[in-house]
């Protein structure tokens, strides 16, 4: 019996799977809580913050999209049975400028480090983990 | 004996389990894109009073941005959360192809999307599927326009 059981401990073992993939670099909180309305130009957020992912054309005004993304995923499969699950989060921000490419506002969010390897029954949305892992960002207080 | 004849039945049951994932296998998954805009912060939203900042700092940054007439804009946030499962059966043999996925998941994608004016005051707001918020989504246009 204690060779059974061994043996199913050890398929047990190969039936987990983590994986992640990242597209971009995390946006620097620092760098973000840097830039000024009305003061910080479209030319000094490129020198700071790279090339964007994203440029839409309002009107006269423009729009800067920075982005990147984190999905972990985590399988278990019980021989007839599988589970998995998968989590994807990204980091966003969205700088708009007037027609003098001055800009006027911007709104970010950070969350490629709130990802968690989870199973599927788990909520990965509580509150007590996303402060736990923001409190580890540098530049990310609360929300 | 009797002892023989269980580990016989337990390595005979361990081999049909073991060949059965060839054609038969039930999955529970979930996926998770990003984080639901909380109901009771768009609740809070008021329009003709809210500034572009103001939302901006409520809700974060949208995942897309789009122009619409007059000089206004639209933001649009949006999300995914499904969970379920599915059932997959396969024919090894090529005899009897088939192969037959059952997928029970309930896929939503809900969002809100925030309509400003060209003052960038909020003017209106509305949650829903992203294509019904998207339905009157205009096209960019020439600034000289």
């Amino acid at each position: 019996m204690p060779r059974f059981a061994l043996l199913l401990l050890c398929l047990l073992f190969t039936a987990c799977m983590f994986g992640r993939q990242d597209t971009n670099d995390p946006l620097d909180a620092v760098t973000i809580r840097g830039l000024v309305p009305g003061t910080t130009t479209a030319r000094e957020v490129v020198e700071r913050l790279g090339a964007p992912s994203d440029v839409v054309q309002l009107g006269r005004r423009t729009a800067y999209r920075y982005d990147a993304t984190t999905t972990k995923s985590t399988f278990l499969a019980l021989i007839v049975v599988n589970f998995g699950n998968q989590d994807t989060r990204s980091d966003r921000l969205w700088l708009f400028f007037d027609e003098r490419d001055v800009l006027t506002h911007y709104g970010a969010s950070l969350g490629t480090h709130r990802t968690q390897y989870a199973l599927p029954w788990e909520n990965v949305h509580e509150d007590p983990d996303n402060e736990a892992r923001d409190a580890l960002r540098p530049g990310v207080q609360g929300k | 004996m009797r002892r023989a004849a269980r580990t016989s039945r337990a390595c005979v049951a361990m081999t049909v389990a073991g060949l059965l994932p060839g054609c038969l296998s039930l999955s529970y998954d979930r996926m998770s894109v990003g984080e639901p805009v909380a109901d009771a912060t768009l609740q809070a939203l008021r329009p003709g009073r809210d500034s572009l900042a103001d939302c901006l700092g409520a809700l974060g940054a949208p995942e897309c941005v789009y122009e619409q007439r007059a000089g206004g804009i639209a933001l649009l946030w949006f999300w995914k959360e499904t969970a379920g499962w599915g059932l997959e059966l396969s024919s090894p043999s090529d005899e009897v192809p088939g192969r037959l996925t059952l997928e029970l998941e309930g896929a939503e994608l809900p969002g809100c999307m925030l309509w400003f004016g060209p003052g960038l005051v909020l003017e209106r707001w509305r949650q829903g599927t992203i294509g019904d918020l998207l339905r009157d989504r205009v096209r960019p246009t020439l600034v000289d326009q």
